[in-house]
């Protein structure tokens, strides 16, 4: 396809109206890097946003901007959580103190704590989820075998943790997957566990969680994967 | 809003600051609302949609580059998407063939942060070009854009050829990128 032909195509790709062979060809070239067709991507994308203007234009009711307004507010730790975060707490001071033991050089020191940025933000995260009253919790595993919870909430996310998972070459992930009823599997984010099997894995929200049945997880490339590559090493129902 | 309240709006969003959501709202709650009413034909659906877009704005507040990133665009792309699967959803018939949410949350950050003003006169622009579409041109845009149907469905919908339906859409398009883009009527 040449540009003048696929300059006549941006908008109807950004809107996903093209056939996919079509789109596909897209999406090829903007692999590319060719930057005419970024532009006209930019281009598209603001008229396609623009069309938003083609519906009436009408007034929201009052309450709404109080209720969306309140759905991001801090909320109260419910005391049911509180032993959940104090869980994580620990295990975020466990891993701290495995961090120091293994560390040799200022190199490594400054690496480690950049990883435990990371995980400190992702137990704020937890934080978050584990505080909403939505949330439910799924327990599963046993002595021999990898345990932990899932929380989940349609609007905070999900939360999974707990220890015991087998140890991966390096150049390997976990993936964990929502499985819904009908239809293929939906990443959930990759994640690792560390020396002593413990980890915890958080997939911000909101996710649609209407039909979800089971939550598993797959050994994947580093990278992740966009679908399941391997037998799942643990599936647990949360139906 | 200009594009420096709209850095300033990034900058709040990624700094966690609640106001960052009120502002957002007030700029882009109005339109948003009308676009999901328009797609599911259901005000309490509607309601919802807005509430589970600015939550979703918030949960990824720290990913926006305030000085690359544009909120609105990137606002009304998501909600359309959202509208469109919450339609195919119901109707248990849902093929996703849209760009991914994720995919397009990832489009904000080619945008230019002198961008917000052009969105809002694109807006208006779009909605005052509107009149000068033939009804079929309107109809196969409306198709596209609220219902999220390729050209070869619109022709089934429509029961017209393919061909002719491609030329109702370009000559479509065509006016609609121009006002889009602050150009006269061609």
């Amino acid at each position: 396809m040449t540009h003048p032909e696929m300059n006549e195509l941006y908008e109807l790709y950004v809107l996903g109206a093209l056939e996919p062979e079509l789109a596909s060809e897209i999406d090829s070239h903007l692999a590319e890097g060719c930057e005419y067709c970024v532009e006209r991507l930019r281009e598209a994308t603001l008229a396609a946003a623009a069309m938003s203007g083609m519906s009436e234009q009408l007034e929201p009711p009052k309450y709404l901007r109080d209720r969306v307004l309140a759905s991001v507010r801090p909320r109260k730790q419910s005391s049911q959580w509180l032993y959940a975060v104090a869980g994580l707490a620990a295990a975020c001071v466990l891993l701290f103190a495995y961090s120091l033991w293994s560390m040799n050089t200022a190199q490594s020191l400054r690496d480690r704590i950049s990883v435990l940025t990371q995980e400190r933000d992702q137990l704020r995260s937890a934080v978050e989820v584990l505080s909403r009253p939505d949330t439910r919790m799924v327990q599963f595993g046993n002595n021999n075998a990898p345990r932990g919870r899932v929380f989940l909430s349609p609007d905070g996310g999900v939360v999974f943790a707990g220890s015991q998972l087998p140890q991966i070459a390096s150049d390997k992930t976990f993936q964990l997957w929502l499985i819904p009823a009908v239809g293929p599997p939906e990443s959930a984010g990759t994640f690792r566990a560390n020396a002593a099997g413990e980890f915890v894995n958080v997939f911000p929200g909101p996710v649609n969680l209407t039909g979800i049945n089971a939550v598993a997880v797959s050994v994947e490339p580093r990278q992740g994967s966009s679908a399941p590559t391997t037998t799942p090493i643990l599936v647990v129902s949360i139906g | 809003m200009d594009a420096q309240s709209e850095v300033q709006l990034g900058e709040k969003l990624r700094n966690s600051d609640p106001d960052a959501i009120a502002e957002a709202y007030d700029l882009y709650g109005r339109i948003a609302y009308s676009l999901f009413v328009r797609i599911t034909r259901d005000h309490s659906a509607a309601e919802d949609l807005v509430q589970e877009l600015f939550l979703r704005l918030w949960n990824r507040r720290r990913e926006f580059d305030a000085t690359r990133g544009s909120i609105g665009p990137w606002l009304l792309s998501i909600a359309r998407n959202m509208a469109i699967d919450y339609v195919r959803s119901a109707q248990t018939r849902f093929q996703s063939r849209l760009r991914p949410i994720d995919q397009t949350d990832t489009l904000h950050f080619s945008y230019k942060p002198n961008e917000p003003e052009r969105l809002m006169d694109a807006v208006k622009a779009v909605q005052e070009a509107l009149a000068d579409l033939k009804p079929n041109q309107r109809k196969v845009l409306e198709l596209a854009y609220f219902e999220g149907c390729s050209q070869s469905e619109i022709a089934d919908r429509l029961k017209e050829p393919l061909g002719t339906v491609k030329s109702w859409m370009r000559a479509a398009l065509e006016r609609m990128r121009a006002a889009a883009k602050g150009e006269a009527k061609p």
